[in-house]
């Protein structure tokens, strides 16, 4: 067994034990506490804290969710530190963090790929357990051919069979994604490290939900709605998301189908000039100006959920928040850093 | 309106900030710009930070937490994933005591 050190927080005198593979945060999460987190990859800077006592290792020390200001100070990101010693810390928590099912790692086998765009593909991995997520989370996949975990958003719900898929766009020269489309053969196993995520379908809010993705962000927002289906929710949801060119759309509808849930559903477009613009009939620019055109209710009237570019979730929530006035807790995101 | 007293001037130098909890009104930070006082709410509009604890340069104040920016001045938010304005106080040194107009 790994080497276990024990973790103990200075605001509130509970400790954990977390081993010397694992991060402070997940193993954090692990345990049953509320950790201050949103990304996992170091982007964000939610989680970071301060070392009171103890050694740890730095994984990322160029994450950009730290200033450079910040780690003189001392500052680390516990998304991105495993143990040392025993440690004691600062970190921010709070209940909204708090996993409802508890983060584990388990193993993964590749059952097969399917191209929904010329860079987008649906993966599917299947367990021998149940796969146990709320609807919008995220798992950490890993392999030993590469250099760290990617968080990958979730497109099914959970189930029985314990099938977990995910909506992947390959990044040109990126580790991971050029792994998983080129490398990846059937059968081959991933090391999977979930649920993660913050985003998740809020099951107990009545209001209409509104999903706003663009590239890969469609995967959490397809499960949120497939999660929302099985509840009596007021109205349908209503869809908007974004591509480049027409070809970049995938074929939502029929994801939507074979989902079995029905979609108000708005593809946009932002680069007309690029390929096959011409047979395009629909929208032109970027998702976040479709919002108020598309929704017939007052925007505070909904709950909404997106995922992908950070610009894009910027854009949409500086409309949201700061021209309409959406209360920030109706508003659940992922940014793909 | 009324007026009331939160600090001494000389309590915050030029460059410094200072949390203050008044009575019936949420916490407020004090800013020393130059010697300039200004005053804006003190949690961050985005989450529950305190901006006194963040990073003052160029007349702006970093969030701690997400590291989001905010104009001390006009208490606009500059960056992400701060969108809303931080509430501004009419602020004023009267017999070297920081005061502002509620
Ligand atoms: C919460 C979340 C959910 C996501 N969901 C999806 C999804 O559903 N579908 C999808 O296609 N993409 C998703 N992404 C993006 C995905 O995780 C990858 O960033 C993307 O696939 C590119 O990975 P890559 O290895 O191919 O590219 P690369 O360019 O090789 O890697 C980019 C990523 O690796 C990180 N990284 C680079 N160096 C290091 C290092 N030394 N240590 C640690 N991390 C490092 C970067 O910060 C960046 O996140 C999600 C991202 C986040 C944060
Ligand atoms: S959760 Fe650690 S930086 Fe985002
Ligand atoms: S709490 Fe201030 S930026 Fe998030």
């Amino acid at each position: 067994m790994t080497t276990q050190h024990r973790i103990n927080l200075e605001q509130n005198g509970s400790a954990y034990a977390c081993a010397e593979d694992d991060t402070l945060l997940r193993a954090g999460l692990r345990a049953g506490l509320g950790l201050a987190y949103e990304c996992n990859v170091g982007a964000c800077g939610s989680c970071k804290f301060d070392l009171l006592d103890g050694e740890v290792r730095d994984l990322f020390p160029e994450a950009t969710g730290l200033r450079a200001k910040e780690r003189e100070r001392g500052k680390r990101l516990a998304c991105q530190c495993v143990p040392v010693t025993d440690c004691r810390i600062k970190i921010r928590s709070g209940d909204e963090y708090v996993s409802a099912i508890r983060p584990q790692r388990f193993k993964a086998r590749f059952v097969g790929r399917t191209t929904l765009t010329r860079d987008i593909s649906l993966f599917s991995f299947a367990t021998d357990m149940p796969a146990r997520f709320l609807p919008g989370q995220y798992a950490m996949l890993s392999a030993p051919q590469l250099p760290q975990a990617r968080a990958y958003s979730m497109s099914n719900i959970p189930n029985k069979e314990g099938i977990w898929q995910f909506i992947i766009r390959h990044v040109p020269g990126g580790r991971a994604t050029t792994f998983l489309f080129e490398h990846l053969r059937e059968n081959d196993e991933m090391d999977i490290d979930a649920p993660f995520g913050i985003a998740y379908l809020r099951t107990e809010v009545k209001r209409p939900i509104v999903g706003i993705a663009g590239g890969s962000g469609l995967a959490p927002v397809l499960s949120v709605m497939r999660g929302a289906a099985g509840l009596a929710a007021s109205a349908g949801p209503v869809l908007l998301y974004g591509g480049r060119t027409p070809e970049d759309i995938p074929d939502v509808p029929q994801l939507t189908r074979a989902a079995e849930i029905h979609v108000d559903y708005h593809p946009v477009i932002s680069a007309p000039e690029a390929g096959a613009a011409q047979s395009w009939g629909g929208d032109v620019g970027f998702v976040h100006e479709f919002i108020e055109r598309k929704l017939s209710a007052p925007l505070p009237d909904y709950e909404y959920y997106l995922a992908g570019p950070p610009p894009m979730i910027e854009a949409s929530v500086r409309l949201l928040v700061g021209d309409h006035k959406v209360p920030q807790d109706q508003i659940h995101y992922d940014r793909f850093f | 309106m009324a007026t009331i007293k939160l600090c001494k001037a000389a309590d915050v130098s030029p460059g410094n900030s200072l949390r203050i909890e008044p009575e019936n009104l949420p916490p407020l930070a004090v800013f020393n710009v130059e010697g300039e006082f200004y005053v804006i709410n003190d949690t961050c509009s985005h989450g529950d930070a305190s901006l006194c604890d963040g990073e003052i340069e160029d007349g702006e104040v970093e969030c701690p937490w997400h590291n989001a920016k905010f104009c001390i001045k006009t208490g606009k938010a500059l960056t992400f994933p701060a969108v809303e304005p931080q509430q501004t106080y009419k602020t004023a040194v009267i017999d070297g005591e920081v005061c502002i107009d509620i």
